[in-house]
């Protein structure tokens, strides 16, 4: 019997969250005649701030206590070059959900970079450690379920900060649930019953995402006053950004340039 | 079929000529006033051999005459900066300075090799021009850079910066709105909570700067 029941997991964590929500309550709405003030609520994006405070300060001692640490451990202990192989190979292990968003958002185009990348770096690279496809002239994009529902009309709703997983919204969490459930990888792993395969992953990406954040979160952290206001607006800004492909407009850009 | 084509060519240009000319003039404006600014950071602000007071000095000098400060402050404040006495005011763009020079001149002491490439630049409806850019870092993976430029009586301002898609204004509007609304609406918890991060961000350069003296590495 697999013990990898993502689906029990999510009720737990959803169980969870609604009691937060119960304890901690939900921002106060302004009062419905200070036009700017509501105006200003709407666009904060955040009902249930009281709540999300309380999971961020958790996240936080979490971080602090557990993650940073790990992240910190694992750039001092393995060097550079190790670190992008790593990085080369989980980027290649997320191809096939690339490849089905790429498709779901209609972007054929896309989509055939994203199947050549994986077979490249896949036959050629090592199983993927060497994204030599990159070097080639198709370099890596990334692509997710939050970004597809985006594309096709699906709102953000309320912000919402997961723990652990941080900064969120109902959107992206169930893209983010859709993929864990969908990855054809994982399931095979949980079919022939090597779930700390899948597990194992699921950390070397957490740790390989920490530490690539390692300076920008200490920036963020050290100059903000109110550290969760900002990575609340920054974490909105940029999956607008990236729901528009926005890097990718703008490396296509050059060409269209010139005159 | 040769000559249809040329003289096809030849009015398209003219065409150009006639209707874009102060379009392109402004944005090539845009884009050499970026490109110097880069140029100009990366030659003194990340210069090596700086000690962090005399990097914090050239910053400022760069930040506060190539930047919209007055103008960038008015955004950041958004509605509060009416509801601000003139004096709040006046202090409010004084600690906002402080605050940038504070966060960003250390970020350049670790610059070495960057360089900026204009990918595009666009006229905004509003008369801005906003130009795209991309920093190249050495073994980094590249920023992507958008700036927002105003056309100023003394010349080309900045006023935002965009990271990532990320835009530096309005993630400050939404966290001093966010201070502002905790300390009960009044302009004043800002800037009492400015003043103390201002009071950090010098205390930790401070001991930056001793240990780095006693400890060369």
């Amino acid at each position: 019997m697999p013990t990898f029941i993502p689906r029990a997991a999510l009720t737990r964590i959803a169980v969870s969250l609604l009691s937060l929500t119960l304890v901690a309550g939900c921002a106060t709405p302004p009062p419905a005649d200070d036009k700017e003030s509501v105006a200003e609520f709407e666009q904060l994006n955040d009902p249930l701030e009281p709540m999300n405070r309380a999971i961020f300060e958790f996240n936080q001692v979490v971080d602090r206590a557990m993650l940073k640490p790990l992240a910190q451990g694992y750039r001092a202990v393995v060097p550079p070059f190790g670190r992008e192989r790593v990085r080369d190979f989980l980027n290649n292990l997320r191809s096939p959900v690339i490849f089905a968003n790429d498709l779901l958002q209609g972007e054929p185009d896309r989509a055939v970079q994203t199947a050549m990348r994986f077979a490249f770096n896949t036959g050629f690279g090592a199983v993927g450690l060497f994204d030599i496809a990159a070097s080639g002239g198709i370099p890596y994009h990334d692509e997710d379920f939050g970004q597809t529902f985006a594309v096709w009309g699906i709102g953000e709703g309320p912000y919402l900060v997961f723990p652990i997983l941080g900064p969120s919204n109902p959107r992206d969490f169930v893209g983010l649930a859709a993929e864990w459930l969908v990855d054809p990888l994982n399931l095979h792993l949980d079919h022939v019953g090597q779930d700390w395969a899948i597990w194992t992953r699921t950390g070397m990406y957490g740790i390989d995402k920490r530490e690539r954040y390692l300076d920008k979160l200490n920036e963020i952290e050290r100059g903000s006053l109110d550290y969760y206001a900002s990575l609340r607006s920054l974490y909105r800004q940029i999956r607008t950004t990236e729901v528009k492909n926005g890097t990718v407009d703008l490396r296509a850009k050059p060409e269209a340039e010139k005159r | 079929m040769l000559n249809r084509r040329r003289f096809l060519a030849a009015a398209a240009a003219s065409a150009a000529l006639v209707t874009a000319p102060g379009h392109a003039l402004a944005d090539q404006a845009s884009r050499d006033f970026i490109v110097r600014l880069a140029d100009t950071a990366m030659t003194t602000v990340a210069a090596k051999g700086l000690s962090d007071d005399e990097r914090t000095t050239r910053f400022r000098t760069l930040f506060v005459e190539n930047f919209d400060l007055p103008e960038i402050a008015k955004l950041v404040l958004g509605r509060h900066w009416r509801i601000a006495t003139p004096d709040q005011q006046k202090d409010f763009v004084r600690l906002f300075e402080d605050i940038q020079v504070y966060t960003w001149a250390r970020r350049f002491k670790d610059y070495s090799g960057e360089t900026l490439e204009v990918l595009s630049v666009a006229a905004e409806s509003d008369g801005d021009v906003q130009v795209e850019s991309r920093i190249k870092r050495d073994r980094l993976d590249p920023i992507n850079v958008g700036w927002r430029v105003r056309k100023h009586p003394e010349g080309l301002r900045v006023l935002d910066i965009k990271v990532e898609g990320a835009s530096m204004a309005q993630t400050h509007r939404s966290e001093y709105s966010s201070v502002i609304q905790s300390s009960g609406g009044q302009v004043e918890g800002l800037l009492a909570a400015m003043r103390k991060k201002i009071a950090q961000l010098q205390a930790e350069s401070a001991t930056a700067a001793v240990s780095g003296s006693t400890k060369p590495n």
